[in-house]
């Protein structure tokens, strides 16, 4: 174990900035759950009391109706693309290299130039979206105030930026396939499609799996395309746009925590989304896995 | 070079030797009440950039001035600094004015400005703004920057297709109260269909609990956001939208708004002029001031303040009381439309010339009066995160067309939801 020092040491910086800035927070979040403090003042033990507000508060649930609505919304055409697209970059000759690139691009652009982007792209009075409805003759849409459409755009954006993404995945785990299952496929007379749901899918099992998982994870985090496409609207005090339709759990937190400085609050409601994380994960993990054989 | 064990333990039992040096050194500085280098805090806007200038040449003999105007949310960074304490705190820092209340309970963070003289001076400033930034005992954080009487801007050559007087003496008359104001600006909105005499529903909620005695929690700590005088805010504010006077303007579409039209009156507070000649230099002659229909109210102002870090509180007062006499005030009123806190500034030549912007008018014979006679209120530490359910509901009403009955019912209930879990009984 000692005489390894010099790997340790090597491998330190990631642990010492992990054990800083990730590892002590969480712990500190959870003890300022049971306290009220306004970052300032002295802290002041309240018990379950942050917990039992927040069973009552019916912000947080509406935050949570949000957060699963824009959710369902982003995953469901992010997988399914992102898997027909794989497909379609897996089975090309030319300029594979070229499609990889061009559709992972979106998920290594910035978050905040790309949601000031849609923001101006959906405008509701001078978005071209609505332009190009305009031209071909229907009515304008009110993409950033309709509390359905405020989700709309916000899982679109999201679609966009981890399509490419879950592509990447989605592809590598293709070509992990044997080329030899596909060709006893064809020889057995499989045509294409045949080949994609009797061979790709069930074979790539494991790799929606992961990707399931990790985009729950990541879906039900979306914090930065509402905070930015709303965020600015100082007029309106409560973040999330109107109606607050765009305000997701995290945006909430952010909100009590940071702008209100209540960090007792915030703290208890991202303890308890993460008890709600944690239980998607499992019922996902549980539906995708179901019908697995033994 | 190959890195050898004992090469190694050598050079890190160095680097933590610097490290505890400069450590060191950084509290000693601390601790010593006659620092010579002094930082200062403040938002772009917040106080007159001259006259910043002019303090730093100033003072240059005694101590090194280095101001800093901090972007973004200001209030969040200034928590975090004083949270994490040390060196990097601010020797004189701005507090907004609606930020102040939420800093009252932790007064122990800052020096008390009366024991360094304030209290000889404070006369020259307005007693109602002293006092919002003074604990219950007495102790005073904040130095008044500025304030702000809040108005009605309105366009000339709007108000006179309607047929409304466009003489601010003569408006006035006519417009006293809200409903006058809501007769005017129906007029306004007939002749100009384009036009609104109002922005945004949870804007004039907000200046119309302004103009009010009590706000949201009263002094001994109650929720009162359900009683009459916020009730009556919330119809008054309802009936504009009601009436189809509702502009619907938010920040995003404000300038747009102002320089084609859409809102033919504004009400805002002093310092608000300078958006409305920034976002319409076009129009320059075509806007007015009027008194406040309903009466003066206060929107905004600030402060500066010594936390308790400050490595030399007697300079940094002298500098403070500096910035904020009475001339300097009124240059900031010049600079940066900031409507000063101190009314003997409001008799200075900078103050009383005609503004070319307004066509010429003394917009001071407008502000002064309401800058003295401005309603006292209470305002609790919480009182800001228990508005906030208020604006937001009223947002609902304008966005999806919510029943004004419902919406201010779940504003009640989320209201006394946050005073519970603030501590307010």
């Amino acid at each position: 174990m000692l005489s390894y020092w010099r790997q340790y040491l090597a491998i330190s910086p990631f642990y010492l900035v992990f054990a800083v800035f990730s590892l002590f927070p969480v712990f500190f979040s959870l003890f300022l759950a049971f306290q009220h403090w306004d970052g300032l003042s002295e802290m002041k033990y309240v018990g379950l009391q942050q917990f039992q507000f927040l069973l009552r508060d019916p912000v947080f649930w509406l935050s949570v109706r949000n957060t699963l609505v824009i959710w369902v919304l982003s995953t469901v055409p992010t997988l399914f693309g992102a898997l027909v697209l794989a497909a379609l970059v897996h089975s090309v000759r030319r300029f594979k290299g070229f499609y990889r690139i061009a559709l992972f691009l979106p998920n290594v652009t910035s978050i905040v130039a790309v949601t000031l982007f849609f923001g101006a792209v959906f405008s509701n009075n001078f978005g071209l979206v609505n332009a190009i409805l305009g031209a071909v003759g229907i009515a304008p849409l009110p993409w950033l105030s309709n509390p359905w459409l405020i989700k709309v755009v916000i899982a679109a954006l999201m679609t966009w930026m981890w399509t490419g993404y879950n592509m990447i995945i989605y592809l590598a785990g293709m070509q992990a396939i044997p080329p030899e299952v596909h060709e006893a496929a064809r020889i057995d007379g499989a045509g294409p499609v045949r080949a994609f749901f009797g061979i790709t899918l069930p074979m790539l099992r494991p790799i929606i799996l992961f990707t399931v998982v990790i985009s729950t994870i990541n879906g039900l985090q979306s914090f930065s395309e509402p905070q930015v496409l709303f965020g600015t609207n100082a007029a309106n005090a409560s973040l999330g746009g109107p109606g607050q339709a765009g305000l997701t759990t995290l945006l909430y937190f952010y909100q009590e925590a940071f702008m209100n400085n209540d960090y007792g609050y915030g703290a208890a409601i991202v303890w308890a989304f993460l008890v709600l994380i944690i239980v998607l994960v499992l019922v996902n993990w549980r539906l995708v896995q179901r019908g697995r054989k033994p | 070079m190959e890195l050898s064990r004992r090469r190694f333990l050598q050079a890190s039992a160095m680097t933590a030797a610097a490290a505890g040096f400069t450590a060191a050194c950084g509290s000693s500085g601390t601790t010593s009440a006659h620092g010579k280098d002094l930082t200062l805090w403040y938002w772009g806007g917040g106080l007159s950039d001259k006259v910043v200038a002019d303090a730093k040449a100033q003072f240059a003999k005694d101590v090194t001035l280095t101001a800093s105007s901090v972007g973004g949310d200001f209030k969040q960074k200034l928590v975090t600094t004083l949270a994490a304490g040390g060196t990097s705190v601010p020797d004189i820092t701005g507090i907004k004015g609606e930020d102040m209340a939420s800093f009252l309970p932790s007064a122990s963070k800052f020096l008390d400005l009366n024991e360094l003289g304030f209290k000889d001076i404070s006369s020259q400033y307005l007693a109602w703004k002293t006092k919002r930034a003074q604990t219950t005992d007495g102790k005073q954080i904040g130095f008044p920057i500025d304030i702000g009487p809040t108005a009605m801007y309105y366009r000339v050559d709007l108000l006179e297709k309607a047929g409304l007087p466009t003489d601010p003496d003569k408006l006035a008359a006519q417009i006293k109260t809200w409903d006058d104001f809501w007769a005017a600006g129906a007029q306004l909105h007939g002749a100009n269909p384009k036009s609104y005499p109002m922005r945004n529903l949870p804007e004039l909620f907000s200046l119309v609990v302004d103009q009010g005695t009590k706000r949201f929690i009263d002094e001994s700590n109650h929720f009162i956001g359900d009683q009459s005088h916020i009730r009556n805010a919330w119809n008054t504010a309802v009936k504009g939208f009601t009436a189809g006077l509702d502009g619907k303007v938010d920040d995003n579409s404000w300038n747009a708004a102002i320089s084609t039209g859409t809102l033919g009156i504004e009400l805002g507070a002093a310092w608000h002029a300078l958006d409305i000649e920034q976002a319409a230099p076009d129009l320059k002659g075509q806007w007015r001031v009027a008194p406040m229909p309903g009466g003066p109210a206060n929107d905004g102002g600030s402060y500066l303040a010594l936390p308790k870090q400050c490595r030399n509180p007697e300079q940094a007062f002298k500098i403070v009381s500096w910035i904020l006499n009475p001339e300097n005030d009124a240059r900031g009123f010049t600079d940066a439309a900031i409507f000063p806190a101190a009314p003997a500034a409001y008799k200075l030549p900078a103050m009383t010339a005609g503004d070319p912007y307004f066509g010429g008018q003394k917009i001071i014979d407008v502000f002064g009066p309401a800058a003295e006679a401005m309603p006292i209120s209470y305002e609790a530490p919480a009182d800001a995160a228990v508005m906030a359910p208020y604006s937001t509901e009223l947002g609902n009403i304008e966005a999806s067309g919510k029943s004004p009955d419902a919406a201010w019912n779940d504003a009640v209930s989320k209201a006394k939801q946050i005073a519970q879990r603030q501590g307010v009984s």
